[in-house]
């Protein structure tokens, strides 16, 4: 029962605040090019805009285009609840399991990725195919990262690290550093940006993500957006919750979840603001270029994990 | 109760064989159906047999026939050998079922009765060889395997490539038992029977010796790398259905094997866990990473079978490890990760070959860049198709999921292990394991986007029709199982007393389940849902063809750029031009060729060493008759001056 109740809070919180982060990006970007840029509730609008406009599907495509914007959007809401935000419940099956976490992304991404290549476009297949290389190239980063984190913290479990993080104060300690180095890096590709992706772009030379949601329109683009911020949301609070949990709760009330909602917040919209920082000072890198900067978030992991296991 | 259930089914499948056999010329589709039948009918005898004592772990034996004191066709079923046997037979029975409507398309009449009796005589070799108590029963039925997979293998024995890979598959079969044969007699040696139990201390060397014989002659049959260069020959030449059977089944029976000896009979050392575990990440990243540039659709799923068989050995491996420090909880588990997959593979690569032969029936072609758009005319085999691509690909709640999970969460565990080196090792090994894993979902993003999706790639794919629905039934039974095996894992480990650290996927299940109810509600209400059908945007371009559609090659060209070093390709490039300013071309040629590492560089030193020592040999018999009365004279010296040191 009580899980519900966190299920609940925690999913509607993410799901309320994700536009807002990317909002503020774009803010943080247009303000670096001398912009005015979009207003910070901008992003409400356009899904909003979006849910009341038609879907127009293409001729070629079949079943997999229809189910893929609930199966994203599902599957990263699952996903979600792995990640505690408003406060950190007691263990229920299996959720925080980070293998499990991870491979509920790579379900959305898989699903995705096959409707690329549904409309028959040259765009969405190439999009498919980057996507589908990017992510595989990333995957053992993600996971030494993670096994990283495991052995710091001594558990697999996302509410047991989060727990620990929140008990000790890791930040001081260089391998968590380290970590987090690599995990901004994850960030930047799991959430295509700059220099992996440029999510404003719709060329084909640049295109990664988007090129796999040119076929979406109505409501199901803004399923497709939805999602994409959720889990830009959520792989931010990882970050979030091993470098600086102060704020968040393992004991629920009205007060310690308010306050963490809040501290949430705030920390979210620095993280924010440095992300669309290090985004303008970057150009987008070749995509070939790109397993060197895997390459460096493998070896800050993995020099984490030999620094703790020869201490 | 248990000996009626065996002896039944026994009776059957004999009886189909036979039957088959005597009436090859003769039998009309109605007695090849009603032999289905039957064999369908005894697989379910064995399912019950099986799952009877995989649920209750008991024990059954029996001794059929006595030849000699020592050579027997005796059985005896434990838990372990019940669980493949309840894999043979599950996967078995569903390939019966698919046959009944794919066995149809292919061959004259003869050849299509014969085919039936060897599925019989190959599935029944199969599990007896499961059940065998000791190496000669054993070893009797794996070359009974070895030969009616061969015979199916030649199936189309009109195509100069199938003869080929008939061949090639004859010999390392062949070289595979082989191996065992000496490995059984190293250890006939040592304890004088053939009885397949623990052997006592023996030497350090013959340990060694036995246990890498043991390791080759399953290698092999398994199609561990570099042992694996059979696997795409022999199953782009088989039918489907019988596809299905190697592969889902034939080569967990050398796991089968392998897991029998280590647990069982010998003592396992170290390094034996650290070279499976280096064999099983190898096989997988190579396995996996040569399908990606596969576009025969078989060779890329036998291919994927590498890679599994890799995951599984990983499995086995990390079990070892464990093992022998100590940590019995995680040798456990990894041992019941290796063991689940082995039956997770052989449902979802079943399932995958027999969609796939429907789909190979519908277009005629095994290229998938011929395919294309197939979703739209064969929906219910392409969602089946899906579903066991999001096993392989293991993609949670589905089963490939769980028994990978339950690796990651071994691998995660290693830092327990006291050596420094080996904790980095398994470190690095879990990152390629996870680079595997994620490789697999692209490689059949690739598959099934290609087959299925988008618009037809060529006039047969367009003219494609559903199949029958017995080649619907089939798969769709392993679909269901893969899926339930994926949610209730956790209670079914639990029902059986094994509490391990993985998640309750029935939990999630239901999250996804009312996730999903609530969405739909909430796009039902606030939406508009109003759509229309318009073309794909193309930039402007008036119609669009199949000749725009991103291709296979297209599709996996980053990866094999990335990762060219492997594949060693060599590309070849050669311009003409008109003129001396070299600005107006002419013509040119351009080549790609991928270097076949293991055949150029391993099996052809061999075979031609073998060629040129034959040859010389064969050069000493090209004399007249006094050399040979020499070499009879030099023959018989030599034999007396060696019966004189021996005796």
């Amino acid at each position: 029962m009580s899980f519900i109740i966190y299920a609940l809070l925690n999913t509607t919180f993410v799901i309320l605040i994700s536009p807002l982060f990317v909002s503020l990006i774009k803010k943080v970007k247009a303000y670096t090019q001398g912009r005015q840029g979009p207003p910070l509730l901008q992003t409400y609008y356009s899904l909003l805009k979006l849910l009341k406009k038609e879907t127009v599907y293409s001729d070629n495509t079949s079943l997999i285009i229809r189910i893929t914007p609930y199966i994203n959007i599902v599957c990263v809401i699952v996903a979600s609840l792995s990640v505690p935000i408003v406060y950190i419940p007691g263990m229920v099956g299996g959720f925080g399991n980070i293998i499990l976490f991870l491979y509920l992304l790579v379900f959305a991404k898989f699903f995705m990725a096959l409707a690329g290549l549904d409309a028959g476009s040259a765009f969405g297949g190439m999009g498919s195919s980057r996507e589908m290389t990017v992510s595989a190239v990333i995957e053992p980063v993600i996971i030494i990262v993670f096994a990283a984190l495991g052995l710091l913290l001594k558990t697999t479990n996302l509410y047991e690290m989060f727990r620990t993080s929140l008990q000790s104060s890791l930040f001081i300690n260089p391998s968590t550093l380290l970590i987090s180095l690599s995990l901004f890096i994850i960030l930047i590709v799991e959430t295509a940006r700059i220099p992996v992706d440029n999510p404003e772009t719709h060329l084909e030379l640049t295109m990664i993500h988007e090129a796999m949601i040119l076929e979406y329109s109505g409501p199901n683009l803004a399923l497709m957006e939805m999602s994409h911020a959720v889990k830009q949301t959520i792989l931010m609070a990882v970050l979030i919750n091993i470098l600086i949990p102060w704020g968040l709760t393992s004991a629920p009330s009205v007060l310690t979840v308010s306050i963490s909602i809040i501290t949430f917040i705030a920390k979210g919209a620095i993280l924010a603001i440095a992300v669309g920082v290090f985004e303008s000072m970057f150009a987008k890198s070749r995509l070939f270029r790109l397993p060197n900067l895997f390459m460096l978030a493998f070896f800050f992991s993995f020099s984490t994990i030999l620094f703790e296991l020869l201490k | 109760m248990m000996n009626l259930l065996f002896i039944c089914g026994l009776c059957v499948f004999f009886g189909a064989t036979i039957f088959q056999i005597v009436l090859a010329a003769k039998a009309s589709a109605m007695a090849r159906r009603f032999s289905l039948w039957a064999m369908l009918g005894a697989n379910l005898l064995f399912l019950l047999f099986s799952l009877n004592i995989v649920l209750r772990d008991s024990t059954f034996s029996v001794n059929l026939y006595q030849l000699t004191d020592i050579l027997h066709f005796s059985f005896f079923v434990d838990r372990l050998a019940a669980f493949f046997m309840m894999i043979i037979s599950l996967v078995s029975a569903t390939a019966c079922l698919y046959s009944l409507g794919y066995i149809e398309h292919h061959g004259s009449n003869t050849d299509k009765n014969f085919l039936v009796a060897m599925m019989s005589l190959f599935i029944i070799a199969m599990l007896l060889l499961v059940a065998s108590d000791n190496t000669f029963s054993l070893l009797f039925f794996w070359e009974i395997m070895s030969i009616t997979s061969f015979f199916m293998v030649m199936f189309e024995r009109e195509k100069a490539d199938t003869r080929k890979s008939a061949l090639f598959y004859f010999v390392m079969t062949q070289m595979s038992t082989t191996f065992l044969m000496f490995s059984f007699i190293a250890i006939y040696h040592v304890t004088g029977s053939f009885d397949i139990t623990a052997i006592p201390v023996v030497s350090p060397f013959l340990k060694a010796v036995i246990f890498l014989s043991l390791f080759i002659g399953f290698g092999i049959k398994a199609g561990v790398m570099p042992f694996h260069k059979w696997l795409p020959y022999a199953h782009s030449a088989v039918p489907s259905n019988i596809s299905a059977l190697m592969s889902g089944v034939m080569i967990k029976v050398a796991i089968y094997g392998l897991i029998r000896y280590l647990v069982f009979v010998l003592t396992p050392d170290r390094w034996w866990g650290v070279m499976i575990l280096v064999f099983g990440t190898f096989s997988a990243l190579l396995g996996v990473i040569y399908a990606l540039k596969e576009h025969d659709i078989k060779k890329l799923l036998a291919y994927h079978s590498i890679e599994n068989i890799g995951i599984i050995l990983i499995g086995i491996g990390l079990y070892l490890i464990f093992q022998s420090y100590g940590f019995t909880d995680l040798a456990l588990l990894a041992l019941i990760a290796g063991l689940f997959h082995s039956l997770n593979h052989a449902l979802f690569k079943s399932l995958l070959f027999l969609t796939t032969g429907s789909v190979v029936n519908a277009t005629g072609t095994r290229n998938i860049e011929k395919m294309g758009g197939l979703m739209k005319v064969m929906p219910y085999t392409g969602f089946l198709f899906l579903i066991g691509s999001v096993s392989i690909a293991a993609l949670p709640p589905f089963n490939g999921f769980v028994s990978e999970l339950m690796i990651f969460q071994a691998f995660l565990q290693s830092f327990v292990i006291g050596n420094p080196f080996l904790k980095i090792l398994l470190f690095f090994g879990l990152s390629l394991f996870a680079l595997t894993s994620a490789l697999a979902a692209a490689c059949f993003v690739k598959a099934f986007g290609v087959i299925f999706l988008a618009t037809p790639r060529s006039e047969e794919a367009r003219k494609a029709k559903e199949v029958s629905p017995s080649m619907i039934i089939g798969p769709a039974i392993l679909a269901v199982v893969c899926l339930a095996l994926g949610i209730f894992s956790f209670q079914i480990f639990t029902s059986q007393g094994f509490t391990l650290p993985i998640p309750n996927l029935m939990f999630i299940g239901v999250a996804l389940v009312v996730t999903l109810g609530l969405v739909w509600l909430f796009m039902r209400l606030v939406s508009n849902r109003a759509t229309r059908k318009s073309e794909t945007w193309g930039c402007g371009i008036t119609s669009q063809d199949s000749q725009m559609e991103y291709t296979a090659s297209g599709f996996s060209e980053p990866i094999l750029t990335i990762f060219r070093p492997i594949y060693r390709t060599r590309k070849k490039v050669e311009r003409n031009f008109s003129d001396n300013g070299k600005s107006i071309f002419k013509d040119g040629i351009a080549e790609i060729q991928t270097f076949k590492l293991f055949e150029e560089r391993i099996y052809l030193p061999i075979a031609n060493f073998v060629q040129r020592l034959s040859n010389t040999i064969s050069n000493l018999h090209d004399v007249d008759l006094d050399t040979y009365i020499l070499y009879s004279f030099a023959a018989i010296v030599i034999l007396i001056l060696a019966a004189g040191w021996f005796i």
